[in-house]
């Protein structure tokens, strides 16, 4: 039975489980009737992680407040935008300092920047979107499509898949399954697929096809948001006190800041909050076409039960042949070894049909 | 059947021609027809980029493709050619130009022209239009094909292309 029950959510009940008709039957008996203690423990759960969620918020929300009212009176930069077209004449624009952000300065221009534009660049050095100016500047706005002319665009989008993934796995386990979100490797789009490693309170768990589909589905979902990434700078004593039901980014929280002076940089998506460097692109909106191509369960000292999501994305508009996608996602779903961790096992996923195949392969040499 | 095939003598266009001419409807009649391409096909000639309804650019650069290909071959010396210029071009010193200038210029083409669908701006007459252009203008570009060397899809596909040879070679 243990092994018909599905941990990810939003799964179509017809892709596992013999009994499913029976099982159905009775869970929706149960619901009716009387809930069990397995259903009770499991909406203490849920409460207890969106308390947690929305604690995390509260503060974030608190901190940014507090930032804003620090700044007092509000004094304005002179940035020069510079387009990318040689022909065009730079722009002056008055924004404010310490308030005003790369984001504000697209709004002056065309609509079409708010929407495209992922990263700014301020003298020359990868700015976030929304992150705010503290002096006089030049700015650049790159688009995707400026990748040939600053290739740290598609560094910045493949972490911010990273990052989406990592919201994407809080949210789409179910309430009984205790999920940790551990840390994303740094991106390397050559490795052909982005990362994230999470907890998950599962002995030995190999996603079915139609799990990772259910939690692409949910990726793309959140992506379809459109979400901004806010970002704040905090101190390590209040990303501790954030992060206090997490035991791993606990213990990640103080190295990161001895590296960065004392500074940790929160990213929030939605309600979603997580730990980076950055920068990231300005909205989840950026991201198109997008697939989770594999769950592989790792190697660490720290917990047995380590997995690497991972995923393959590409920016929104880009049309790519659907044979040349499954080409990536083939690829997605070998085990990507960045930051030099070693898996369990070897290609915990693939097709069904190659499982089965494999199936009849050992069920004919044992005949033969 | 000894006869040699027609399609061997006649001189074979790398653009492809609608079979069916296009009917330019107009108030004089056949007459009218003809009138209407000489004037768009000296147009060309003359100003090497213009823009028309989709049906006239057509049907000019069959017109035009023909044209020049004949008249390449024959040479500017010929009789026929000259004739046929004098026809076609409404204007004494395109057909210096065209002699002088374009079929020099021509001489290695495969085909004189480019065919672009134009995008109708809004509101207006909602008719599909079309830009014709001679090849080798000194106009900028109607279309760039901008490609990205850098972009995620492209490193993607080349670090696939990479590992898929290291493994075949492994093998």
């Amino acid at each position: 039975m243990e092994s018909t029950v599905c941990p990810v959510r939003h799964v179509p009940p017809s892709s596992y489980g013999r009994f499913r008709n029976a099982c159905c039957a009775t869970l929706r008996f149960q619901c009716r009737f009387s809930s069990t203690d397995s259903q009770k423990a499991a909406a203490q759960t849920a409460a207890i992680k969106s308390e947690w969620r929305r604690r995390r918020n509260v503060i974030f929300d608190n901190e940014k407040q507090r930032q804003q009212s620090e700044i007092g009176r509000i004094e304005k930069v002179a940035v020069k935008y510079l387009p990318w077209d040689k022909d065009e004449a730079p722009i002056e624009m008055r924004m404010n300092k310490h308030l005003s952000t790369p984001y504000d300065c697209t709004k002056h221009l065309t609509e079409d920047y708010t929407k495209t534009v992922c990263l700014a660049l301020v003298d020359r050095r990868p700015w976030d979107l929304q992150k705010p100016f503290e002096q006089d500047c030049e700015l650049e706005l790159i688009t995707m499509a400026h990748s040939n002319k600053s290739p740290v665009v598609n560094t910045a989008f493949w972490r911010s898949c990273s990052l989406l993934m990592g919201c994407m796995v809080e949210a789409s386990f179910k309430d009984e399954i205790q999920v940790y979100l551990h840390s994303f490797p740094k991106p390397d789009l050559k490795s052909g697929s982005f990362t994230y490693d999470a907890v998950i309170d599962l002995p030995d768990w190999k996603p079915t096809q139609a799990e990772l589909r259910a939690m692409s589905a949910a990726f793309v979902k959140l992506s379809n948001q459109e979400s901004f990434m806010e970002r704040l700078e905090v101190s390590e004593e209040l990303a501790l006190d954030m992060f206090q039901d997490n035991p791993f980014k606990n213990k990640q929280i103080p190295n990161i800041a001895q590296n960065h002076n004392g500074k940790i940089v929160l990213y929030r998506i939605g309600d979603f909050i997580d730990i980076s460097q950055g920068p990231m692109v300005g909205s989840t909106g950026i991201i198109g076409k997008a697939t989770i191509a594999s769950v592989h369960k790792v190697e660490s000292n720290e917990t047995d039960r380590l997995y690497r999501f991972q995923g393959v994305a590409l920016p929104k508009g880009t049309r790519l042949n659907h044979f040349a996608w499954s080409v990536l996602e083939k690829d997605a779903r070998k085990f990507n070894d960045l930051a030099s961790v070693t898996p369990v096992r070897e290609s915990v996923t693939s097709a069904p049909t190659e499982v089965v195949s494999d199936e009849e392969k050992e069920r004919s040499s044992a005949a033969n | 059947m000894n006869q040699a095939k027609i399609l061997n003598l006649v001189a074979k266009l790398k653009h492809t021609n609608n079979i069916k001419p296009r009917k330019l409807k107009n108030y004089r009649g056949p007459e009218g027809r003809i009138a209407m391409l000489q004037k768009s096909l000296t147009a060309l000639l003359k100003y090497e980029r213009i823009e028309l309804n989709f049906n006239r650019a057509d049907e000019t650069r069959a017109y035009a493709e023909i044209f020049m290909s004949q008249i390449a071959k024959q040479g500017s010396q010929n009789q026929k050619s000259i004739d046929m210029a004098n026809f076609w071009i409404l204007e004494n010193q395109i057909i210096y130009k065209l002699f002088n200038v374009l079929v020099p210029r021509f001489s290695n083409d495969v085909s004189y022209t480019n065919l672009y669908h134009h995008p109708n701006v809004y509101p207006g007459i909602l008719r599909p239009k079309a830009i014709l252009e001679l090849k080798n203008n000194s106009f900028p570009k109607v279309s760039s094909s901008i490609k990205n060397q850098s972009s995620v899809e492209n490193i993607l596909l080349k670090e696939s292309h990479k590992r898929h040879f290291i493994d075949v070679i492994t093998q």
